[in-house]
This record gives C-alpha cells, sequence and structure tokens, in this order.
C-alpha cells in the first residue's frame, strides 16, 4: 500500500510539476535552441534513441524530437523481441513514447532531471490483432494490439566537449507498467503493486 | 520522489519487462497439473465419499479468488478443487501470473482446464507451459474425472472429439464419470452439430454431471432430457462457487455465495 502510495504520487506530480517547472536558465537554453531550430528542418530528429526494455521490446530504437524543451520530448520507436526470448512469434512493437522532464538541476558537467512520461504501443506481429477477426460476434474482443505505458525515472544529460558527431547524450532509468497491470493493481488488494512494475534503461544521441 | 522511484525499483518482482506479448512461463510455475495430479493421487482412499470444488472465470476478480480461495481452505472435507476457465482477459503472461500467485495461496491439490480468454494473444503456449495438457484425465476413489478443452474460436481448432468418445469409452469401469470443459454445449460458439455431438457422447457413456463456466451465471437442469445433468458455475464477479458431494452412484452441487 506505501509502494502504491508513493507510485500515485510520483506519476501525479509528473503530470502536473512539468508545467510549473521554469527556471531562468532553460528560458535561456530555450531561446539558444529556438534560433538554432530554426536552420533545421522540422522533421530532422534531434536525437537518437535506444532502450532496454520497459515493455516496449528487448531492444527498442528510434528518433526522438524536441517538441518543446524541457518540456515534451516525443519519440518514434521500433522494438523487437526474438522468438527465442519470448517463446512465441517474435514481437514488433511500433511506439511512440512522450518523456517529460519534470525540472533540471545542473551537477558539474551533468544536467539531472527527474523524467515522467507515457508511451503508445502497437503490436505488429502475429500475436494480437488490431481489428476483431470475422470469426467473432461484434464486439466480442477489444482490439489486444494496443497497449499503453506509464513510467517515471531519472535522466543524466551530459554535453560532448568534441561535437562532431553528437552534441551530447542522455542516460536514463526508468520503472514502468502496463495500464491493464496498473487496473490489476489499483483495483484488487491482491496485486502487489512491485509485482505489476518493471525497469528499463536507454540512451539518447543528440545531433 | 526519487527515493520513491529507488523503492520501486529495487523491490520490483520482474526487473526487465520486454513485452506484455512474451510466454516465458518462469521455470518454477511449469507443469502445475502434472505435480497436483500427484497429489490428488495421494489423496485416494477406499471411500466413495467425498468433496471437490468448482471455481470458475476468475478473469481479474483477484479479490474474489482469495476470497474464495480462503473458504475452501477452511473446508476440511473439500479434497480437491477444479478450476473451469478464463483465468485472463488477454492471454498475457502477467494476468496468468497473478492467478498462480494467489493460487499459491490454496492448501489443496487443484486442476484446471482451459477458458476461451485463456488462448488470447500467446496464452495458448503459456497454458501448456505452465499447467500442462489440454485435454486429461484423472481418476479420483473409483470415479473418472475428463477434463476437456472445448474453446473454438479462440484456440483456431476443433474440439478433439475423438479424444473425448476414447476416454468415455471405459466408463462402466468406474462408479461415475464427470465431464468438465470450459464452455457449455449450448453456447454460440458451437455449430449444432458439434452440440449435438458432445451431448450424445455424455448420454451414450452415462455422464451423469458436465461442469462448465463461460456463461458467467448459474444454472442446473437436464436441457436435452437424456438424463445428464449440466451444471453451469458462477464468474468470481461475486465471490461464488461449487461445492459437489460424489456419493457412491450419486452427487450432490451446493452453491456457495459468500
Amino acid at each position: 500500500m506505501n509502494i502504491k502510495n508513493i507510485c500515485i504520487a510520483v506519476f501525479t506530480c509528473s503530470f502536473f510539476v512539468n508545467t510549473f517547472a521554469q527556471d531562468s536558465t532553460f528560458v535561456k537554453s530555450k531561446l539558444k535552441t529556438k534560433t538554432k531550430a530554426k536552420e533545421k528542418a522540422w522533421y530532422i530528429p534531434d536525437y537518437a534513441k535506444m532502450q532496454f526494455a520497459g515493455n516496449l521490446g528487448l531492444l527498442s530504437v528510434g528518433a526522438g524530437y524536441e517538441v518543446a524543451q524541457n518540456v515534451l520530448y516525443s519519440e518514434l520507436l521500433y522494438g523487437f523481441v526474438p522468438k527465442s526470448v519470448s517463446n512465441a512469434e517474435n514481437i514488433h512493437l511500433i511506439s511512440i513514447k512522450n518523456t517529460f522532464p519534470i525540472f533540471t538541476k545542473q551537477i558539474g558537467d551533468f544536467t539531472l532531471s527527474p523524467i515522467a512520461g507515457f508511451t503508445t504501443s502497437v503490436e505488429t506481429g502475429n500475436n494480437s490483432f488490431l481489428i476483431l477477426p470475422d470469426k467473432y460476434p461484434k464486439g466480442y474482443y477489444l482490439p489486444s494490439a494496443i497497449h499503453f505505458t506509464l513510467f517515471a525515472g531519472v535522466q543524466v544529460h551530459k554535453k560532448f566537449k568534441n561535437q562532431n558527431i553528437f552534441k551530447g547524450a542522455d542516460f536514463y532509468v526508468e520503472v514502468g507498467t502496463v495500464e491493464t497491470y496498473l487496473f490489476f493493481a489499483l483495483t484488487s488488494k491482491e496485486v502487489p503493486f512491485k509485482d505489476v512494475f518493471s525497469s528499463a534503461i536507454g540512451v539518447n544521441f543528440y545531433f | 520522489m526519487l527515493f520513491g522511484i529507488l523503492m520501486i525499483f529495487t523491490t520490483c518482482e520482474n526487473i526487465f519487462n520486454f513485452s506484455a506479448y512474451m510466454a516465458n512461463v518462469k521455470e518454477e510455475d511449469k507443469n502445475t497439473t502434472a505435480k497436483n495430479l500427484q497429489l490428488i493421487e495421494d489423496l485416494q482412499s477406499e471411500s466413495k465419499d467425498f468433496k471437490f470444488a468448482f471455481v470458475t472465470d476468475t478473469h481479474f476478480f483477484y479479490d474474489n479468488l482469495k476470497t474464495v480461495l480462503d473458504d475452501i481452505n477452511k473446508k476440511e472435507d473439500v479434497l480437491f478443487v477444479i478450476f473451469g476457465g478464463d483465468y485472463s482477459a488477454q492471454g498475457l503472461l502477467k494476468e496468468y501470473e497473478i492467478f498462480y500467485d494467489i493460487l499459491k495461496t490454496l492448501k489443496k491439490p487443484f486442476v484446471t482446464v482451459i477458458g476461451n480468454h485463456d488462448y488470447n494473444s500467446n496464452g495458448g503456449i503459456i497454458y501448456k507451459e505452465m499447467f500442462g495438457a489440454f485435454n486429461y484425465s484423472f481418476k479420483f476413489n473409483d470415479n473418472k474425472f475428463v477434463l476437456f478443452d472445448n474453446v473454438v474460436w479462440e484456440s483456431n481448432k476443433i474440439p478433439d472429439f475423438d479424444w473425448l468418445s476414447s476416454e468415455l469409452s471405459n466408463n462402466a469401469l468406474f462408479s461415475q464419470v464427470f465431464v468438465i470443459a470450459h464452455i457449455p454445449p449450448s453456447d454460440n460458439q458451437f455449430t449444432d452439430a458439434m452440440e449435438q455431438n458432445y451431448t450424445s457422447l455424455m448420454s451414450e457413456n452415462n455422464v451423469p454431471l458436465s461442469i462448465h463456466g463461460h456463461t458467467h451465471g448459474y444454472s442446473y437442469e437436464k436441457p436435452y432430457g437424456d438424463g445428464v445433468n449440466y451444471l453451469t458455475v458462477p464468474s468470481l464477479k461475486k465471490p461464488k462457487y461449487c461445492i459437489i458431494h460424489v456419493k457412491d452412484n450419486s452427487f450432490e452441487i451446493e452453491l456457495i455465495k459468500l
């Protein structure tokens, strides 16, 4: 129950605090990148991402955009779990991940920020369906290919001195859950919160 | 907040989850049916008078499942439990794991049949690893129990009526033969031919009782006028289950509402 409360607090905080978390350094850096951003076409991603686990695949890779700097980072990811690991068909997942930094804190060369967010993910392999097969009466099942995840974690950013290839990188660690699992934990006292959460680690490389 | 995250991180049961669709059952959760059939065999005696419980359609009614299991644990004369299917909604490994974790609090042996929901996604693979065969039977104190997988749509297969027929053919050797399948034969998953196939196997082989779940409601009747009783036990949306009291050549049904 204790952990349950903490989790609820973490998620609630994450969605509200980021709206207010602005300080002068943010605004400055915002202005800087705004002018920079104009030089680049809108569809060119700002960073490349690679994540391990987190219900988005054994490994997921993709491109990320600073939709609103220091407020919202959105990423398009492809995740994969091979047969040998899933013990079923190969799992293919296409996900849109939204990460909100709650605030940022400069510690030496590093920028530390608690992060939170959610993911929408579609399984495109043979493990699920998006459109109900004909054999079922109408509305018998909801589409089983779509899932949402919620997560919170910590991210460390480092600007590179040599900016020839990448300008900087993030490393992050998260704990998260799938919406169905969260429903079980919230509605049943027999489902402990610790059983429905799992971790993910990942990196972002900025262009 | 950071402390909260760290705490969750260190207490997570599964450190990493790759996808909701995984089917990699934990080693210690495998072959549950075989392990429990051994425990049931050890409970056998000369007595022709015994009780077993039937619980079905547990879905995500986890608190009610616990309530029912606690009640069964208190009843010393109930020797084992049969679960009638639908332990999940989406056939996900997490759903199976939660069900199985709660089942660990049951102090009596149990066996299961698969429900239609349990076949969704990779549920069929998970069921086979976690529990075992889809069709199987066991003997208990001169009675035979036949557990039959009759899911059609989700399993993409026709129920194995040949197997059922051969399992029932030696019915004369037993005091009574009970058949357990998730879906009652009148359900719309079956063609008229399948329904007739099932019900005639019951009557031809002198099955006194065919036990089901799936509809989430209670019914106990002889709808085909052939002397075969069909029992449908309610889901765990409310904490309800049945106790079947087996006697020498007869039985009694009790619906428990907690």
